[in-house]
């Protein structure tokens, strides 16, 4: 029995590593901009794709296409940004939630459709040569993706976090985050921050997305999902903290993972459950400020 | 020097400043002084690049800012210190105040801008990385001075620095500014303390619902019988 | 004449074709779409109350509708009359909205949305997993199925939502909501009970909306708890009452005709669901330019006849 819950918390590690990851990311574009990105999910979905047809036709490693894979999305963030979002940077906060939660909440109406016309509603799966591999640590078995998989997100979430406090211009994206008034004061060029915000919250989607393709799978409509994961970690965690949200993340893959074993296929109930537990006695999340 | 030319401004559809006419000639202090709702907020935020103008214009050392983005003016030379002073509280003292050093034109003079604010603000430096957010409100004033002054600024625009300050931070923050102009900043300076804007300024403009009402010599304005009784309480 | 006595004579008029109609025509295809549009006026009717007049956006709306359709599905093998079982639905659904939406109901902002939406994907999870299995109508039903008496059903719930948008909208409470809506603190201060007002207002919907769920399962055959859970439920609703005209009693009676046509003529031309691409573009162009709606299109027009006639 120990056994079981053991193998399947390191299990649940995996997973939970990419709720933090696309946690960090959905908080990282709410955080600074206010703008909540109920179509997040989706471009989780599109990353995985997208590495998807770079390993099936260029034969990319699919750890390897992360670099691209980010750029690209970053590119799509900046477009949508500037054509459907753009004006909301001039918006009050409440109002900016309401426009920019409907505005995202049509595209994520879309993306599924346009997912199916291009790859199909087939389940897809990244499986390079190595998948299936697994290492041995002590009597139990770790997954060879599965464990890149972790290092990379602790490794992109330690890059962002080295951004936004060691560089300029990520410290002008924390500036702005804490008082948007107070950017403009100073100089920093509010609008481009929150393009290249935008963009990157949607390249660590992207490369959340060719993880879950490695380690899941994908599907057109499995987008939702996603976005709802990164709300429940980012409630459960609490704004504004980077590493919380990773640790969020790990909670409730663990719980899940064991969750299964007790409760079968009601198991994803229980991350909603905590989710509505945490809204209603601690809103301000577990690592968050009151 | 600074010329805000027939001005009108509105916020959304509703007018709140009409026909104004404004000058502050290089070194000088010229102060906005008039009641609650008057319209100074708004005039200064206008300058800073906040709010629009919907008609005339505003010239600043021959060029025309009215039209530029709130973040270009900081380039020129103009800072603004807001009314609700719109610090970045999870940030500490330094770390605001470094990124009021942020335009790489005055990074470079960081370290030495850093120790004028010091001069200014002793206990600032004692309070360096205390959280902006757990400050007193006259700290906190002072950390958005500073921040202004790092940016190393021709003109600076006070909204309100003594709002809800001790009359000891009052002293201290009218003292810092003395001491700035001094040193050849130009300072716009918008108060609700009528008496105090007469007597640091030079010239003071009087606004009464989005209006000039009256203008000239701050120490003649003080003597006026209107000002007297309006402002500071006929005896 | 009046305009209110305009509205109201064009209300009486629209109820009388629209009752003659299974009169006139006994087609099939024409009846279901008459009956998705009176279904969609009815959910999106019982949506406007909550996400229109109070301002909330509720993304969990499929909940609702889902437990009032399960619920009533439940009754009905034991024997009672469809309009008990639908009864049995609506109230189900205030039951659920009660124990469970009323604390997410007291979240704001940001927390509010995504309260209600995790909310509504438990549902989905639980009720998906307890009854795998499709539900049909009992034998007897089918095999008395009659369309026209469904789109009397239909009817009268559009009906019986349409009116009750009304009421509340021109009531004190929809005041009361309005002003919530747009700055909830000065409501407060002005002695709105805000957190009454969402109560009643939750309660309406969710009868409106358990009711249409209840009526939904007398006229689809088979049914799966997984379906009738769908967001999909929540995002119709919210796009049509977008579309037609946030806050307006009007509004998603429009928009849901214009949204079941465009969906029949797409499903022509389009495989699949491919329509949702233009219902996500229209939405989004709608939310950004036009966030009155069609009611907002349509006024301005009537403006620039107006103005046309008060020129001459």
């Amino acid at each position: 029995m120990l056994n079981l819950l053991v193998q399947s918390s390191i299990n649940g590690i995996s997973i939970g590593t990419l709720y933090g990851l696309v946690a960090v990311g959905l908080s990282l574009i709410f955080g600074v901009m206010k703008v909540l990105n109920v179509a997040y999910g989706e471009f989780v979905v599109l990353g995985g794709y997208i590495s998807f047809w770079l390993l099936t036709f260029f034969h990319i490693d699919p750890f390897l296409s992360i670099p691209l894979v980010a750029i690209l999305l970053f590119i799509v963030g900046s477009i949508l940004y500037k054509t459907i979002l753009a004006n909301v940077s001039s918006m009050q906060e409440d109002l900016r939630l309401k426009n920019s939660l409907l505005i995202t909440f049509g595209l994520s109406l879309m993306t599924p459709q346009i997912f199916t016309a291009v790859w199909t509603a087939d389940v897809r799966s990244i499986t390079p040569a190595y998948s299936g591999t697994s290492l041995a640590i002590f009597d139990y078995r770790i997954g060879f993706i599965p464990l890149l998989s972790i290092i990379t997100c602790l490794i992109i979430v330690f890059a962002l976090q080295l951004f936004l406090n060691k560089t300029y211009f990520g410290k002008s994206v924390v500036a702005t985050s804490q008082s948007w008034k107070g950017a403009r004061i100073v100089g920093i060029n509010v609008d481009r921050t929150y393009l290249i915000t935008f963009g990157i919250g949607l390249a660590i989607a992207g490369i959340a997305g060719v993880m879950i393709g490695l380690i899941q799978s994908l599907t057109p409509v499995v987008g939702m999902h996603w976005t709802l994961k990164a709300l429940i970690v980012v409630v459960l965690a609490g704004m504004g903290n980077l590493w919380g949200a990773l640790i969020a993340g790990i909670i409730l893959g663990i719980a899940e993972a064991v969750g299964v074993i007790y409760m079968g296929q009601y198991a994803s109930v229980i991350g909603l459950v905590f989710f509505l537990l945490i809204l209603m006695f601690r809103p301000q999340g577990l690592f968050g400020k009151s | 020097m600074l010329e805000i030319k027939n001005i009108d401004v509105y916020h959304g559809d509703i007018q709140a400043i009409w026909d104004l006419e404004v000058t502050v000639q290089d070194g000088e202090i010229v102060a906005l002084v008039g009641a609650n709702g008057a319209g100074k907020t708004t005039i200064v935020e206008t300058i800073a690049g906040l709010l629009k103008p919907a008609e005339g214009s505003i010239i600043w050392d021959s060029v025309c800012i009215n039209k530029l983005p709130a973040n270009k003016l900081v380039d020129f030379g103009i800072s603004l210190v807001p009314e609700d002073k719109s610090l970045f509280a999870d940030m500490s003292v330094l770390e605001n105040l470094e990124m009021g050093a942020f335009r790489s034109a005055s990074r470079k003079q960081k370290e030495k801008s850093l120790e004028y604010v010091y001069e200014l603000f002793p206990v600032l430096k004692d309070r360096a990385h205390q959280r902006v957010g757990t400050l007193s409100g006259g700290e906190q004033q002072m950390v958005c001075m500073g921040r202004s002054l790092m940016s190393k600024p021709n003109l600076m625009l006070l909204d309100e620095p003594s709002l809800g300050l001790s009359p000891l931070m009052v002293k201290i923050i009218y003292q810092a500014l003395k001491q700035a102009n001094k040193l050849g900043m130009s300072i716009l300076l918008v108060e609700q303390n009528v008496r105090l804007a007469l007597e640091t300024s030079n010239r003071a403009y009087i606004i009464e619902n989005g209006r000039c009402i009256n203008c000239g010599n701050s120490s003649t304005l003080l003597d006026d019988e209107h000002i007297k009784e309006a402002y500071l309480g006929k005896i | 004449m009046s305009k209110y006595k305009i509205y109201l004579l064009g209300a009486i008029a629209a109820v009388i074709i629209l009752a003659v109609v299974p009169v006139i025509t006994q087609r099939e295809g024409t009846l279901t779409w008459f009956i998705l549009t009176l279904l969609f006026i009815a959910l999106a009717q019982s949506w406007n109350i909550i996400g229109g007049f109070a301002g909330q956006i509720n993304l969990g709306h499929a909940a609702l509708f889902g437990f009032g359709a399960l619920v009533a599905r439940i009754i009905l093998p034991m024997g009672v009359p469809f309009v008990v079982a639908m009864l049995g639905g609506a109230l189900a659904a205030v039951v659920l909205a009660l124990i469970i939406g009323l604390p997410v109901f007291r979240l704001k902002g940001i927390y509010f949305v995504i309260g209600t939406l995790v909310l509504a994907e438990i549902m989905r999870n639980v009720f998906g997993n307890m009854f795998p299995n499709a539900f049909t109508l009992p034998m007897p039903m089918i095999a008395k199925y009659s369309m026209v008496n469904r789109y009397y059903v239909f009817l009268v719930v559009a009906i019986i939502a349409t009116l009750a948008c009304y009421l509340i909208r021109y009531s004190k409470l929809g005041l009361a909501l309005m002003a919530l809506r747009e700055e909830e603190d000065a409501a407060k201060t002005s002695g709105v009970n805000v957190a009454r007002c969402k109560l009643i207002a939750l309660v309406f919907s969710a009868f409106l909306a358990g009711l249409a769920g209840g009526a939904f399962v007398y006229y689809a055959v088979g049914i799966h708890a997984d379906y009738i859970f769908s967001p999909l439920w929540t995002f119709n609703s919210v796009v049509i009452v977008f579309v037609g005209g946030l806050g307006s009693i009007i509004g998603p009676i429009i928009g849901a005709a214009f949204f079941v046509l465009l969906q029949e003529f797409f499903i022509l031309f389009i495989p699949g669901g491919f329509h949702l691409i233009i219902f996500g573009l229209i939405f989004i162009l709608i939310v950004i330019f036009l966030p009155g709606g069609l009611i907002q299109f349509a006024d301005g027009i009537g403006n620039k006849i107006r103005m046309k006639y008060a020129a001459k």
